[in-house]
Order: C-alpha cells, then structure tokens, then sequence
C-alpha cells in the first residue's frame, strides 16, 4: 500500500519533488520552513531578511531538486542547514553591518518596564557580539542553541567532529563572557 | 562568580528571541516556486537525441544534404594524378619545342 503524503519521509519527498511534484516540495516545506526560518533570523536579525533567505533556500532546491543526493549518507536537514548558513553568511558578508532589530517584541508581559529595558539591552548586545564572533564560532553558538538539534547534528552540519565544535563553542563563550561583562 | 556568569550566558544565549515567522510562509515559498522551471537532469543518451532532433530535416533535406556529403567525399577522395597528367603534357610540348631548336 502506498504511503499516506504526509506519512512520508523527507527521502521520499525528494525523490518525489526530483520528478517534478509540487505537492510535494509543499508539503516539505511546510514541515521545515519554521526550524529554518529560526537559524536564518539567528544570523540576519530581520524577520524579512530571514524569510527571504528561506525562501531561496528552498526555490533553489525546487529548481535543481538533483543538489540533494540521497546516496550520500546525509540527512535532508543536515545538507539544508548547511545551505541557509551559507545563505546567510553570503547575505552578512553583501550587507555589514549588521542592522540589530530594537524593536523586537518582549514577549514576557509579566516583566516591569524596567526588567524588559534591561532584558532588550542585553539582548541587543549579546547580538552585537554574537555578529562580531569569527565565523565558524558564531555558527556553532548559532546551531547549538537551536532547539531541536543536538551536538551531534550541529557538527555534521559544520562537516567537524564533535571535539572541534565543542571547542569551537567554548572559545565562543569565553569571548561572549569577557566582552558582555557588564551584562553578566 | 565564575559559574554564575556561566548560567547568566547560558540563560542568554537560550533565551535569544526570535520573531514569530509570518504564518503564510510556507504557503508563499509554494506559490513561488510554480513560477519557477525545474532543471531537468538529463542523460547523455537523452542529449545526443535532443541534439540530433534539433537537425532534423523533411526528406527532400536529406536527400539534398546526402548529395552534397556525398560530393564532398568524392571531392576529396580524388586522386591528384591530373596535375600529373598536365605536367606530362607540358613535359612532351617542351621537349618537342626543344627538338626542334636543336635543328637550328
């Protein structure tokens, strides 16, 4: 019996968008565009600019669908977190400096005034410095503390071992520490 | 100290907000993508037939162009012994010529 679409696995869906199903490539992009739209605002700061990276994220995997090799042992998502952080990376590189969003909504409502001013300036420097780290140290901090993806993956996404992210985000955290000193 | 900066950082960096994506998003990237063309992956069989098919002649064509090939190979398939011929003939003119002024 044939799979039920949204039963199917990311590899199906794949092989099924390779052939020219939109219905598929809808249904894989309505299952991750959220995870990935998370990593893309991570990077760029700006709900547009994320959304738009994502979204040629994902043109670019429709108009060449045989980018994606399933034979090479990787997980769709791994691959594709690779492609929105080299997006992004791209997009950082065309557009310093990068513009911090202070009008970001504080979602905690139970926050006085004063708690919430302090909360977005902290914010607002923890991402000044984040966008000023090397590279390779802003992605990892970037994929560690994204929900739903674990050491593990956050390495195979970098093409590293397990060791050099781990050291990767350690001297990430030492910078982080020594330059937020007043916020911490 | 040190450890309590560490859970301070930590809490930060979990706690790093992030707009709610738009909730038509993934609707967007759909509709988009039905403007755009797939590159089809095709095989190198599949592109000698297309390329081939791009030459493709009514048969008055064929027979047109199988008569220039053919006269083409014919061309060039001549052998170059009339030049040879030529110069024989030059060769027993002159040699005539040249009997004659031994007369003189």
């Amino acid at each position: 019996m044939a799979t039920a679409w949204p039963d199917k696995d990311d590899n199906e869906l794949l092989a099924l968008i390779q052939d020219g199903s939109s219905q598929a490539f809808a249904l894989l992009v309505e299952r991750h565009t959220e995870r990935f739209y998370r990593l893309a605002y991570r990077y760029v700061q700006s709900k547009e600019a994320a959304e738009d990276m994502v979204q040629d994220a994902f043109l670019k995997l429709w108009e060449d669908p045989h980018r994606w090799q399933a034979d090479k042992n990787t997980k769709f998502t791994t691959w594709f977190y690779r492609v929105v952080v080299n997006l992004c990376l791209d997009w950082q590189k065309k557009k310093q400096p990068l513009a911090l969003n202070e009008d970001m909504p504080i979602i905690d409502e139970r926050e006085s005034a004063d708690e919430a001013m302090q909360r977005k300036q902290q914010q607002i420097a923890l991402e000044s410095v984040i966008a000023a780290l090397p590279e390779r140290q802003r992605t990892a901090i970037n994929l560690c503390y994204d929900e739903g993806l674990s050491n593990q993956d956050a390495a195979d996404v970098m093409a590293i071992n397990l060791k050099a992210l781990q050291s990767l985000v350690m001297r990430a955290k030492t910078t982080l520490k020594e330059r937020l000193k007043s916020y911490l | 100290m040190s450890d309590h900066r560490d859970e301070k950082l930590e809490s930060l960096l979990r706690d790093r907000r992030v707009e709610a994506v738009s909730p038509d998003l993934a609707t967007r990237i759909s509709l988009k993508a039905q403007t755009v063309p797939q590159i089809q992956n095709i095989s190198l069989w599949q592109s000698l037939r297309q390329l081939f098919a791009e030459f493709h002649l009514p048969k008055p064509g064929y027979v047109l162009a199988s008569a220039l090939v053919l006269g083409m190979v014919l061309g060039f398939n001549t052998s170059p012994d009339s030049s040879t011929i030529q110069d024989a003939n030059y060769t027993t003119t002159q040699s005539m010529i040249a009997g004659d002024e031994g007369f003189l």
